[in-house]
Protein backbone atom coordinates (compact mmCIF):
# COMPACT_ATOMS: atom_id res chain seq x y z
CA UNK A 1 0.00 0.00 0.00
CA UNK A 2 1.30 2.88 -0.93
CA UNK A 3 1.19 6.45 1.07
CA UNK A 4 1.72 9.28 -1.70
CA UNK A 5 -1.15 10.59 -2.74
CA UNK A 6 -1.42 12.10 -6.12
CA UNK A 7 -0.88 15.54 -6.76
CA UNK A 8 -5.08 16.67 -6.96
CA UNK A 9 -5.75 14.51 -3.73
CA UNK A 10 -2.65 16.53 -1.87
CA UNK A 11 -4.34 19.86 -3.15
CA UNK A 12 -7.92 19.15 -2.24
CA UNK A 13 -6.53 18.34 1.56
CA UNK A 14 -5.39 21.89 1.81
CA UNK A 15 -7.90 24.16 3.33
CA UNK A 16 -5.74 27.63 3.11
CA UNK A 17 -5.58 29.90 0.10
CA UNK A 18 -4.02 33.11 -1.17
CA UNK A 19 -5.50 35.62 -3.44
CA UNK A 20 -4.81 38.16 -5.58
CA UNK A 21 -7.17 41.17 -6.47
CA UNK A 22 -6.49 43.11 -9.66
CA UNK A 23 -8.17 44.64 -12.80
CA UNK A 24 -7.37 45.53 -16.16
CA UNK A 25 -5.66 48.64 -17.22
CA UNK A 26 -8.44 50.27 -19.66
CA UNK A 27 -12.04 49.70 -20.81
CA UNK A 28 -10.87 48.76 -24.09
CA UNK A 29 -8.72 46.36 -22.55
CA UNK A 30 -11.89 45.34 -20.27
CA UNK A 31 -13.51 44.42 -23.35
CA UNK A 32 -11.17 42.44 -25.40
CA UNK A 33 -10.35 40.45 -22.34
CA UNK A 34 -14.70 39.84 -21.89
CA UNK A 35 -14.13 38.97 -26.00
CA UNK A 36 -11.19 36.81 -25.47
CA UNK A 37 -12.63 34.90 -22.42
CA UNK A 38 -15.80 34.08 -24.32
CA UNK A 39 -18.63 36.94 -22.65
CA UNK A 40 -19.66 39.21 -25.86
CA UNK A 41 -22.24 40.48 -23.33
CA UNK A 42 -20.02 41.89 -21.60
CA UNK A 43 -17.43 43.04 -24.55
CA UNK A 44 -20.14 45.23 -25.51
CA UNK A 45 -20.79 47.31 -22.28
CA UNK A 46 -19.55 50.73 -21.60
CA UNK A 47 -17.88 52.24 -18.01
CA UNK A 48 -21.37 52.31 -16.68
CA UNK A 49 -21.36 49.31 -16.57
CA UNK A 50 -18.18 48.18 -15.48
CA UNK A 51 -19.13 50.48 -12.71
CA UNK A 52 -21.56 48.46 -11.76
CA UNK A 53 -20.56 44.96 -12.42
CA UNK A 54 -19.65 42.29 -9.65
CA UNK A 55 -16.09 40.90 -9.07
CA UNK A 56 -15.53 37.89 -9.98
CA UNK A 57 -13.09 34.49 -9.30
CA UNK A 58 -11.81 34.12 -12.94
CA UNK A 59 -9.05 32.03 -12.55
CA UNK A 60 -7.32 29.35 -9.98
CA UNK A 61 -4.46 29.31 -9.18
CA UNK A 62 -1.55 26.75 -8.82
CA UNK A 63 2.05 27.40 -7.34
CA UNK A 64 5.01 24.60 -7.15
CA UNK A 65 7.85 25.41 -4.66
CA UNK A 66 11.34 24.40 -5.74
CA UNK A 67 10.58 22.26 -2.83
CA UNK A 68 7.94 21.07 -3.95
CA UNK A 69 5.32 22.43 -1.59
CA UNK A 70 2.07 23.24 -3.57
CA UNK A 71 -0.36 26.29 -2.61
CA UNK A 72 -3.71 26.96 -3.94
CA UNK A 73 -4.61 30.25 -5.13
CA UNK A 74 -7.60 32.52 -6.71
CA UNK A 75 -7.21 35.70 -8.80
CA UNK A 76 -10.52 37.91 -8.14
CA UNK A 77 -11.27 40.51 -10.71
CA UNK A 78 -12.62 43.89 -9.21
CA UNK A 79 -14.16 45.13 -12.60
CA UNK A 80 -12.26 48.47 -11.27
CA UNK A 81 -10.92 50.07 -14.35
CA UNK A 82 -8.55 53.40 -14.31
CA UNK A 83 -10.81 55.57 -16.51
CA UNK A 84 -13.12 55.11 -13.46
CA UNK A 85 -11.02 57.68 -11.75
CA UNK A 86 -10.51 59.82 -14.55
CA UNK A 87 -14.43 60.40 -14.94
CA UNK A 88 -14.72 60.93 -10.86
CA UNK A 89 -16.47 57.88 -10.35
CA UNK A 90 -14.87 57.86 -7.30
CA UNK A 91 -17.48 56.08 -5.10
CA UNK A 92 -17.77 53.32 -7.88
CA UNK A 93 -13.85 53.01 -8.15
CA UNK A 94 -13.91 52.38 -4.05
CA UNK A 95 -16.86 49.90 -4.38
CA UNK A 96 -15.38 48.04 -6.60
CA UNK A 97 -11.45 47.22 -4.46
CA UNK A 98 -14.43 46.86 -1.39
CA UNK A 99 -16.53 44.75 -2.64
CA UNK A 100 -13.77 42.58 -4.17
CA UNK A 101 -12.25 42.26 -0.70
CA UNK A 102 -15.46 41.05 0.50
CA UNK A 103 -15.71 38.19 -2.36
CA UNK A 104 -12.56 37.09 -1.35
CA UNK A 105 -13.09 36.95 2.34
CA UNK A 106 -16.31 35.35 1.53
CA UNK A 107 -14.84 32.45 -0.47
CA UNK A 108 -12.44 31.66 1.89
CA UNK A 109 -9.03 33.30 1.23
CA UNK A 110 -6.51 33.85 3.68
CA UNK A 111 -4.16 36.22 2.89
CA UNK A 112 -5.19 38.28 -0.35
CA UNK A 113 -2.79 40.84 -1.96
CA UNK A 114 -4.33 44.51 -3.42
CA UNK A 115 -2.73 44.60 -7.07
CA UNK A 116 -2.50 47.20 -9.20
CA UNK A 117 -4.78 50.10 -8.17
CA UNK A 118 -6.70 48.41 -5.63
CA UNK A 119 -4.00 49.21 -2.92
CA UNK A 120 -3.43 53.27 -3.87
CA UNK A 121 -7.33 53.46 -3.68
CA UNK A 122 -7.84 51.62 -0.40
CA UNK A 123 -5.42 53.90 0.80
CA UNK A 124 -5.83 57.03 -0.81
CA UNK A 125 -9.74 56.71 0.21
CA UNK A 126 -9.19 55.53 3.83
CA UNK A 127 -11.56 52.82 2.94
CA UNK A 128 -10.10 50.96 6.42
CA UNK A 129 -13.25 53.19 7.69
CA UNK A 130 -15.43 50.59 6.16
CA UNK A 131 -15.76 47.28 8.02
CA UNK A 132 -19.18 45.89 7.09
CA UNK A 133 -19.91 45.15 3.36
CA UNK A 134 -23.29 43.41 3.05
CA UNK A 135 -23.21 40.43 5.82
CA UNK A 136 -19.84 40.34 5.71
CA UNK A 137 -17.36 41.93 8.20
CA UNK A 138 -14.16 42.66 6.56
CA UNK A 139 -11.11 41.27 8.31
CA UNK A 140 -8.44 43.31 7.12
CA UNK A 141 -5.54 40.23 8.81
CA UNK A 142 -6.46 38.51 5.65
CA UNK A 143 -5.25 41.90 3.20
CA UNK A 144 -2.29 42.99 2.35
CA UNK A 145 -1.23 45.74 0.14
CA UNK A 146 2.57 43.87 -1.09
CA UNK A 147 4.37 46.86 -1.09
CA UNK A 148 7.25 45.17 1.59
CA UNK A 149 7.88 42.82 -1.00
CA UNK A 150 7.65 45.42 -4.14
CA UNK A 151 9.93 47.67 -2.59
CA UNK A 152 12.35 44.74 -1.55
CA UNK A 153 12.40 43.76 -5.21
CA UNK A 154 13.13 47.04 -6.72
CA UNK A 155 15.72 47.49 -4.01
CA UNK A 156 17.61 44.21 -4.96
CA UNK A 157 16.89 45.54 -8.85
CA UNK A 158 19.02 48.56 -8.00
CA UNK A 159 21.88 46.37 -6.69
CA UNK A 160 21.92 43.81 -9.23
CA UNK A 161 21.99 45.71 -12.13
CA UNK A 162 23.63 49.11 -11.04
CA UNK A 163 26.62 45.94 -10.26
CA UNK A 164 26.00 44.33 -14.05
CA UNK A 165 26.39 48.08 -15.80
CA UNK A 166 29.59 48.98 -13.96
CA UNK A 167 28.04 52.06 -11.70
CA UNK A 168 29.14 51.41 -8.30
CA UNK A 169 26.83 52.15 -5.73
CA UNK A 170 28.79 53.75 -3.13
CA UNK A 171 29.93 56.61 -6.05
CA UNK A 172 26.14 56.66 -7.52
CA UNK A 173 23.69 59.11 -6.93
CA UNK A 174 20.05 57.80 -6.60
CA UNK A 175 16.99 59.62 -7.22
CA UNK A 176 13.62 58.24 -5.99
CA UNK A 177 10.19 59.69 -8.11
CA UNK A 178 7.50 58.82 -5.24
CA UNK A 179 10.13 59.11 -2.13
CA UNK A 180 7.39 59.77 0.48
CA UNK A 181 5.06 57.25 -0.86
CA UNK A 182 4.79 53.99 1.03
CA UNK A 183 6.75 52.01 -1.23
CA UNK A 184 9.21 55.04 -2.23
CA UNK A 185 9.98 55.75 1.41
CA UNK A 186 11.00 51.94 2.05
CA UNK A 187 13.43 51.86 -1.21
CA UNK A 188 15.02 55.23 0.42
CA UNK A 189 15.31 53.22 4.11
CA UNK A 190 16.76 49.87 2.59
CA UNK A 191 19.17 51.93 0.65
CA UNK A 192 20.43 54.45 3.27
CA UNK A 193 20.54 51.47 5.59
CA UNK A 194 22.10 48.60 3.89
CA UNK A 195 24.01 50.41 0.98
CA UNK A 196 26.80 52.13 0.69
CA UNK A 197 25.25 54.58 -2.13
CA UNK A 198 26.60 58.50 -1.85
CA UNK A 199 23.42 60.57 -2.76
CA UNK A 200 19.84 60.11 -2.04
CA UNK A 201 17.62 62.81 -3.90
CA UNK A 202 14.10 62.86 -2.93
CA UNK A 203 11.26 63.68 -5.33
CA UNK A 204 7.70 64.13 -4.23
CA UNK A 205 5.07 66.64 -4.23
CA UNK A 206 4.27 67.23 -0.49
CA UNK A 207 6.99 69.51 1.33
CA UNK A 208 6.02 68.36 4.98
CA UNK A 209 6.30 64.45 4.21
CA UNK A 210 9.83 65.27 2.49
CA UNK A 211 11.32 67.20 5.58
CA UNK A 212 9.61 64.37 7.69
CA UNK A 213 11.31 61.68 5.49
CA UNK A 214 14.59 63.56 5.63
CA UNK A 215 14.13 63.24 9.10
CA UNK A 216 13.90 59.75 9.36
CA UNK A 217 16.53 59.14 7.30
CA UNK A 218 18.92 62.05 8.69
CA UNK A 219 20.20 62.86 4.50
CA UNK A 220 18.40 63.28 1.34
CA UNK A 221 18.06 65.92 -0.65
CA UNK A 222 14.80 67.19 -1.83
CA UNK A 223 14.72 68.41 -5.56
CA UNK A 224 12.24 68.74 -8.48
CA UNK A 225 12.36 65.73 -11.02
CA UNK A 226 14.25 68.24 -13.91
CA UNK A 227 16.92 68.97 -11.28
CA UNK A 228 17.41 65.82 -9.73
CA UNK A 229 17.43 63.53 -13.53
CA UNK A 230 20.79 65.08 -14.87
CA UNK A 231 22.43 64.31 -11.80
CA UNK A 232 20.97 60.90 -10.86
CA UNK A 233 23.31 57.31 -12.72
CA UNK A 234 20.09 55.46 -11.13
CA UNK A 235 16.40 56.20 -10.85
CA UNK A 236 14.47 54.80 -9.13
CA UNK A 237 10.34 55.51 -9.87
CA UNK A 238 7.45 54.34 -8.12
CA UNK A 239 5.23 57.51 -8.21
CA UNK A 240 1.47 57.20 -8.45
CA UNK A 241 0.83 59.81 -11.70
CA UNK A 242 -1.90 59.24 -13.69
CA UNK A 243 0.40 59.12 -17.18
CA UNK A 244 3.71 58.42 -17.84
CA UNK A 245 6.19 61.23 -18.53
CA UNK A 246 8.31 61.95 -21.48
CA UNK A 247 11.94 62.22 -20.83
CA UNK A 248 14.62 62.84 -23.16
CA UNK A 249 18.00 60.93 -23.47
CA UNK A 250 20.00 63.89 -23.34
CA UNK A 251 18.67 65.02 -19.88
CA UNK A 252 19.78 62.04 -18.18
CA UNK A 253 23.59 61.07 -17.38
CA UNK A 254 24.89 58.06 -18.98
CA UNK A 255 25.02 55.41 -18.01
CA UNK A 256 21.85 55.62 -16.46
CA UNK A 257 19.83 53.09 -15.15
CA UNK A 258 16.01 53.81 -14.32
CA UNK A 259 13.84 51.11 -12.47
CA UNK A 260 10.50 52.06 -13.05
CA UNK A 261 8.18 50.29 -10.59
CA UNK A 262 5.05 52.79 -11.02
CA UNK A 263 1.30 51.90 -11.45
CA UNK A 264 0.89 52.98 -13.65
CA UNK A 265 4.12 52.74 -15.09
CA UNK A 266 5.89 56.32 -14.78
CA UNK A 267 7.65 56.01 -18.08
CA UNK A 268 6.53 57.31 -21.47
CA UNK A 269 9.43 56.89 -23.09
CA UNK A 270 11.01 54.08 -25.03
CA UNK A 271 14.74 55.01 -24.94
CA UNK A 272 16.88 53.52 -27.72
CA UNK A 273 19.83 54.45 -26.53
CA UNK A 274 22.76 52.52 -25.09
CA UNK A 275 23.68 54.31 -22.86
CA UNK A 276 20.39 54.58 -20.60
CA UNK A 277 18.59 51.32 -18.96
CA UNK A 278 14.98 50.87 -18.41
CA UNK A 279 14.14 47.69 -16.10
CA UNK A 280 10.49 47.13 -15.21
CA UNK A 281 10.43 47.29 -12.02
CA UNK A 282 8.95 45.06 -9.19
CA UNK A 283 8.25 42.05 -10.83
CA UNK A 284 9.29 38.57 -10.46
CA UNK A 285 9.93 35.63 -11.64
CA UNK A 286 9.32 32.45 -10.10
CA UNK A 287 11.47 29.14 -10.85
CA UNK A 288 8.85 26.87 -11.84
CA UNK A 289 5.77 27.73 -14.56
CA UNK A 290 2.74 28.76 -12.18
CA UNK A 291 -0.34 26.78 -13.63
CA UNK A 292 -2.38 30.16 -14.49
CA UNK A 293 -3.86 31.91 -17.28
CA UNK A 294 -4.26 35.27 -16.14
CA UNK A 295 -0.76 36.46 -16.32
CA UNK A 296 -1.41 36.29 -20.09
CA UNK A 297 -4.40 39.23 -19.73
CA UNK A 298 -1.86 41.24 -17.76
CA UNK A 299 0.78 41.37 -20.92
CA UNK A 300 3.49 39.93 -18.76
CA UNK A 301 6.99 38.58 -21.28
CA UNK A 302 7.19 35.24 -18.74
CA UNK A 303 3.24 34.74 -18.22
CA UNK A 304 4.19 31.58 -17.04
CA UNK A 305 6.64 32.87 -14.23
CA UNK A 306 6.62 36.42 -13.89
CA UNK A 307 4.16 38.29 -11.78
CA UNK A 308 3.59 41.47 -10.06
CA UNK A 309 5.94 41.21 -6.33
CA UNK A 310 2.88 42.14 -4.32
CA UNK A 311 1.17 39.27 -5.78
CA UNK A 312 4.27 37.36 -4.83
CA UNK A 313 3.72 38.69 -1.49
CA UNK A 314 0.78 36.85 -0.92
CA UNK A 315 1.94 33.72 -2.10
CA UNK A 316 5.00 33.90 -0.07
CA UNK A 317 3.04 34.40 3.15
CA UNK A 318 0.75 31.64 2.19
CA UNK A 319 3.95 29.26 1.72
CA UNK A 320 5.37 30.43 5.15
CA UNK A 321 1.16 30.20 6.45
CA UNK A 322 1.73 33.47 7.65
CA UNK A 323 -1.56 34.49 7.67
CA UNK A 324 -1.30 38.25 8.30
CA UNK A 325 -1.83 41.39 6.97
CA UNK A 326 2.08 41.75 6.76
CA UNK A 327 1.90 45.39 4.84
CA UNK A 328 -0.56 47.51 5.83
CA UNK A 329 -0.01 51.46 6.98
CA UNK A 330 3.23 50.38 6.28
CA UNK A 331 5.94 48.39 4.38
CA UNK A 332 8.03 46.30 6.67
CA UNK A 333 11.58 47.03 4.72
CA UNK A 334 13.98 48.08 7.43
CA UNK B 1 -5.21 61.12 -7.45
CA UNK B 2 -8.60 62.63 -7.71
CA UNK B 3 -10.87 63.18 -3.77
CA UNK B 4 -13.86 62.22 -3.06
CA UNK B 5 -16.51 64.78 -2.87
CA UNK B 6 -17.97 65.13 0.43
CA UNK B 7 -21.08 63.55 0.50
CA UNK B 8 -24.16 66.48 0.42
CA UNK B 9 -26.37 65.81 3.82
CA UNK B 10 -29.80 65.07 3.09
CA UNK B 11 -33.49 66.91 4.45
CA UNK B 12 -35.36 64.06 5.21
CA UNK B 13 -38.33 66.76 5.35
CA UNK B 14 -37.87 69.22 2.11
CA UNK B 15 -40.78 68.45 -0.73
CA UNK B 16 -38.49 66.35 -2.92
CA UNK B 17 -37.35 63.78 -0.28
CA UNK B 18 -40.87 63.31 0.69
CA UNK B 19 -42.60 63.16 -3.14
CA UNK B 20 -39.20 60.84 -4.18
CA UNK B 21 -40.04 58.74 -0.43
CA UNK B 22 -43.60 58.69 -1.61
CA UNK B 23 -43.11 56.11 -4.07
CA UNK B 24 -39.70 54.07 -3.34
CA UNK B 25 -41.66 53.63 -0.21
CA UNK B 26 -44.59 52.43 -1.74
CA UNK B 27 -42.74 49.77 -3.48
CA UNK B 28 -40.93 48.76 -0.20
CA UNK B 29 -44.39 48.25 0.98
CA UNK B 30 -45.61 46.81 -2.08
CA UNK B 31 -42.83 44.48 -2.28
CA UNK B 32 -43.27 43.22 1.01
CA UNK B 33 -46.87 42.61 0.47
CA UNK B 34 -46.45 40.65 -2.74
CA UNK B 35 -43.92 38.50 -0.92
CA UNK B 36 -46.23 37.53 1.91
CA UNK B 37 -49.03 36.84 -1.01
CA UNK B 38 -46.60 34.77 -3.09
CA UNK B 39 -45.06 32.75 -0.13
CA UNK B 40 -48.57 31.71 1.32
CA UNK B 41 -49.31 30.38 -2.15
CA UNK B 42 -46.19 28.86 -2.60
CA UNK B 43 -46.64 27.33 0.64
CA UNK B 44 -49.83 25.63 -0.75
CA UNK B 45 -47.61 24.01 -3.94
CA UNK B 46 -44.87 22.68 -0.96
CA UNK B 47 -46.84 20.77 1.52
CA UNK B 48 -43.49 19.48 3.34
CA UNK B 49 -42.12 23.04 4.10
CA UNK B 50 -45.50 24.88 4.70
CA UNK B 51 -44.77 25.65 8.03
CA UNK B 52 -41.46 27.50 7.00
CA UNK B 53 -43.23 28.99 4.47
CA UNK B 54 -45.89 30.66 6.59
CA UNK B 55 -43.01 31.65 9.22
CA UNK B 56 -41.85 33.61 5.94
CA UNK B 57 -45.22 34.87 4.66
CA UNK B 58 -45.68 36.91 8.31
CA UNK B 59 -41.99 37.89 8.50
CA UNK B 60 -42.91 39.73 5.49
CA UNK B 61 -45.91 41.28 6.38
CA UNK B 62 -43.82 42.38 9.58
CA UNK B 63 -41.85 44.14 7.66
CA UNK B 64 -44.52 46.00 5.45
CA UNK B 65 -45.75 47.35 8.41
CA UNK B 66 -42.32 48.52 9.21
CA UNK B 67 -41.89 50.42 6.31
CA UNK B 68 -45.57 51.89 6.98
CA UNK B 69 -43.99 53.03 9.86
CA UNK B 70 -41.39 54.84 8.06
CA UNK B 71 -43.23 56.50 5.57
CA UNK B 72 -45.80 57.53 8.72
CA UNK B 73 -42.73 58.94 10.44
CA UNK B 74 -41.82 60.88 7.34
CA UNK B 75 -45.18 62.43 6.92
CA UNK B 76 -45.64 60.00 3.46
CA UNK B 77 -48.33 58.68 1.76
CA UNK B 78 -47.11 56.11 0.19
CA UNK B 79 -48.48 56.08 -3.68
CA UNK B 80 -49.39 52.38 -4.18
CA UNK B 81 -50.89 52.64 -7.31
CA UNK B 82 -47.34 53.32 -8.60
CA UNK B 83 -46.21 50.80 -7.28
CA UNK B 84 -48.64 47.95 -7.64
CA UNK B 85 -47.76 48.87 -11.31
CA UNK B 86 -44.12 48.59 -10.89
CA UNK B 87 -44.44 45.46 -9.13
CA UNK B 88 -47.05 44.27 -11.98
CA UNK B 89 -44.93 42.25 -14.72
CA UNK B 90 -43.23 40.24 -12.10
CA UNK B 91 -46.39 39.44 -10.20
CA UNK B 92 -48.00 38.64 -13.68
CA UNK B 93 -45.35 36.10 -14.26
CA UNK B 94 -45.38 34.57 -10.64
CA UNK B 95 -49.31 34.55 -10.71
CA UNK B 96 -48.94 32.60 -14.21
CA UNK B 97 -46.32 30.28 -13.20
CA UNK B 98 -48.19 28.84 -10.34
CA UNK B 99 -51.34 28.60 -12.16
CA UNK B 100 -49.16 25.88 -14.41
CA UNK B 101 -47.91 24.23 -11.20
CA UNK B 102 -43.85 25.79 -12.33
CA UNK B 103 -42.78 26.44 -8.83
CA UNK B 104 -38.64 26.73 -9.86
CA UNK B 105 -40.39 29.96 -11.84
CA UNK B 106 -42.25 31.59 -8.47
CA UNK B 107 -39.29 30.30 -6.45
CA UNK B 108 -36.95 32.07 -9.16
CA UNK B 109 -39.09 35.02 -9.10
CA UNK B 110 -39.64 35.43 -5.35
CA UNK B 111 -36.81 33.84 -3.00
CA UNK B 112 -34.04 35.06 -5.83
CA UNK B 113 -35.14 37.97 -7.81
CA UNK B 114 -37.35 39.61 -5.84
CA UNK B 115 -35.69 39.04 -2.41
CA UNK B 116 -32.08 39.61 -3.64
CA UNK B 117 -33.90 42.97 -5.17
CA UNK B 118 -35.21 44.06 -1.69
CA UNK B 119 -31.11 42.98 0.27
CA UNK B 120 -29.70 45.53 -2.64
CA UNK B 121 -31.96 48.15 -2.19
CA UNK B 122 -32.64 47.81 1.82
CA UNK B 123 -28.14 47.80 1.82
CA UNK B 124 -27.70 50.88 0.08
CA UNK B 125 -30.74 52.14 1.57
CA UNK B 126 -29.26 52.10 5.51
CA UNK B 127 -26.32 54.45 5.14
CA UNK B 128 -28.19 57.17 3.98
CA UNK B 129 -31.64 56.63 5.88
CA UNK B 130 -33.36 58.90 8.72
CA UNK B 131 -32.68 56.97 11.68
CA UNK B 132 -36.03 55.51 12.29
CA UNK B 133 -36.15 54.46 9.14
CA UNK B 134 -32.49 53.02 9.10
CA UNK B 135 -33.50 50.87 12.53
CA UNK B 136 -36.14 49.36 10.90
CA UNK B 137 -34.51 48.31 7.85
CA UNK B 138 -31.57 46.87 9.04
CA UNK B 139 -33.84 44.27 11.08
CA UNK B 140 -35.24 43.52 7.98
CA UNK B 141 -32.45 43.09 5.85
CA UNK B 142 -31.05 40.55 8.38
CA UNK B 143 -33.99 38.33 7.98
CA UNK B 144 -34.52 38.58 4.37
CA UNK B 145 -31.24 36.69 3.75
CA UNK B 146 -32.75 33.99 5.26
CA UNK B 147 -35.83 34.00 3.01
CA UNK B 148 -33.10 34.01 -0.22
CA UNK B 149 -31.18 31.44 1.87
CA UNK B 150 -35.03 29.55 1.74
CA UNK B 151 -34.97 29.75 -2.12
CA UNK B 152 -31.39 28.71 -2.55
CA UNK B 153 -31.28 25.61 -0.05
CA UNK B 154 -34.97 24.38 -2.38
CA UNK B 155 -33.12 24.90 -5.66
CA UNK B 156 -29.75 23.88 -4.54
CA UNK B 157 -31.77 20.08 -3.60
CA UNK B 158 -33.53 19.86 -6.67
CA UNK B 159 -30.59 21.43 -9.40
CA UNK B 160 -30.16 19.18 -11.90
CA UNK B 161 -34.04 18.94 -12.50
CA UNK B 162 -34.63 22.82 -11.55
CA UNK B 163 -31.70 24.28 -13.94
CA UNK B 164 -33.49 24.19 -17.38
CA UNK B 165 -36.68 25.43 -15.91
CA UNK B 166 -34.49 28.20 -13.71
CA UNK B 167 -32.56 29.23 -17.05
CA UNK B 168 -36.10 30.11 -19.18
CA UNK B 169 -37.48 31.93 -16.21
CA UNK B 170 -34.05 34.11 -15.50
CA UNK B 171 -34.38 35.43 -19.05
CA UNK B 172 -37.93 36.01 -19.08
CA UNK B 173 -37.76 38.25 -15.48
CA UNK B 174 -34.47 39.15 -15.03
CA UNK B 175 -34.43 41.85 -17.77
CA UNK B 176 -37.80 43.30 -15.62
CA UNK B 177 -35.00 43.88 -12.38
CA UNK B 178 -33.43 45.90 -14.99
CA UNK B 179 -36.34 48.06 -16.07
CA UNK B 180 -37.64 48.56 -12.69
CA UNK B 181 -34.17 49.85 -11.53
CA UNK B 182 -34.15 52.22 -14.10
CA UNK B 183 -37.32 53.27 -13.14
CA UNK B 184 -36.65 54.59 -10.04
CA UNK B 185 -33.33 55.51 -10.96
CA UNK B 186 -33.83 59.25 -10.62
CA UNK B 187 -36.40 59.17 -6.87
CA UNK B 188 -33.56 56.46 -5.63
CA UNK B 189 -30.57 58.79 -5.97
CA UNK B 190 -32.58 62.24 -4.48
CA UNK B 191 -32.87 59.32 -1.00
CA UNK B 192 -29.02 58.83 -1.80
CA UNK B 193 -28.94 55.73 -3.58
CA UNK B 194 -26.96 55.41 -6.68
CA UNK B 195 -28.37 53.66 -9.56
CA UNK B 196 -24.79 52.05 -10.03
CA UNK B 197 -24.34 50.94 -6.81
CA UNK B 198 -28.10 49.34 -6.57
CA UNK B 199 -27.25 47.34 -9.61
CA UNK B 200 -23.71 46.56 -8.21
CA UNK B 201 -25.30 45.38 -5.03
CA UNK B 202 -27.95 43.23 -7.09
CA UNK B 203 -25.35 41.59 -9.20
CA UNK B 204 -23.27 40.22 -6.30
CA UNK B 205 -26.32 38.62 -3.99
CA UNK B 206 -27.79 37.45 -6.92
CA UNK B 207 -24.87 35.79 -8.40
CA UNK B 208 -23.77 34.30 -5.07
CA UNK B 209 -27.37 32.92 -4.86
CA UNK B 210 -26.49 31.13 -8.51
CA UNK B 211 -23.66 30.20 -7.29
CA UNK B 212 -25.17 28.67 -4.06
CA UNK B 213 -27.53 26.95 -6.07
CA UNK B 214 -24.87 25.18 -8.60
CA UNK B 215 -24.35 27.11 -11.67
CA UNK B 216 -20.68 27.59 -12.21
CA UNK B 217 -19.21 30.64 -12.82
CA UNK B 218 -19.62 30.81 -16.56
CA UNK B 219 -22.99 29.94 -16.23
CA UNK B 220 -23.33 32.75 -13.62
CA UNK B 221 -22.10 34.98 -15.84
CA UNK B 222 -24.19 34.52 -18.70
CA UNK B 223 -27.25 33.75 -16.81
CA UNK B 224 -26.49 37.38 -15.33
CA UNK B 225 -25.97 39.46 -18.24
CA UNK B 226 -29.63 38.59 -19.42
CA UNK B 227 -30.63 41.06 -17.44
CA UNK B 228 -29.30 43.28 -19.78
CA UNK B 229 -31.66 42.90 -22.69
CA UNK B 230 -33.86 45.36 -23.26
CA UNK B 231 -37.57 44.99 -22.51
Amino acid sequence: MSFHAPDSQVFSNQSRMFGLIGHLTSLEHAQSVARDLGYPEYADQGLDFWCSAPPQIVDTIRVKSATGQVIEGRYVESCFLPEMLAARRIKAATRKIINAMAHAQKHGVDITALGGFSSIIFENFNLNQIHQVRNIKLDFHRFTTGNTHTAYIICRQVEQASRKLGIELSRATVAVCGATGDIGSAVCQWLNARTDIQDLLLIARNQERIQQLQDRLGRGKAMTLEEALPQADIVVWVASMPKGVEIEAAALKQPCLMVDGGYPKNLATRFNHPAVHVLKGGIVEHSLDIDWRIMNIVNMDVPARQLFACFAESMLLEFEKWYTNFSWDETRLR
Amino acid sequence: MPQLEASSTIDFHSEVYKDAYSRINAIVIEGELEANGNYKQLAESLPDDQAELIKLAKMELRHMKGFQACGKNLNVSPDMEFAQKFFSELHNNFQAAWQDGRIITCLLIQSLIIETFAIAAYNIYIPVADDFARKITEGVVKDEYQHLNYGEQWLKANFESAKAELEVANRQNLPLVWKMLNQVATDAEVLGMEKDALVEDFMITYGEALANIGFNNREVMRLSAQGLAVV
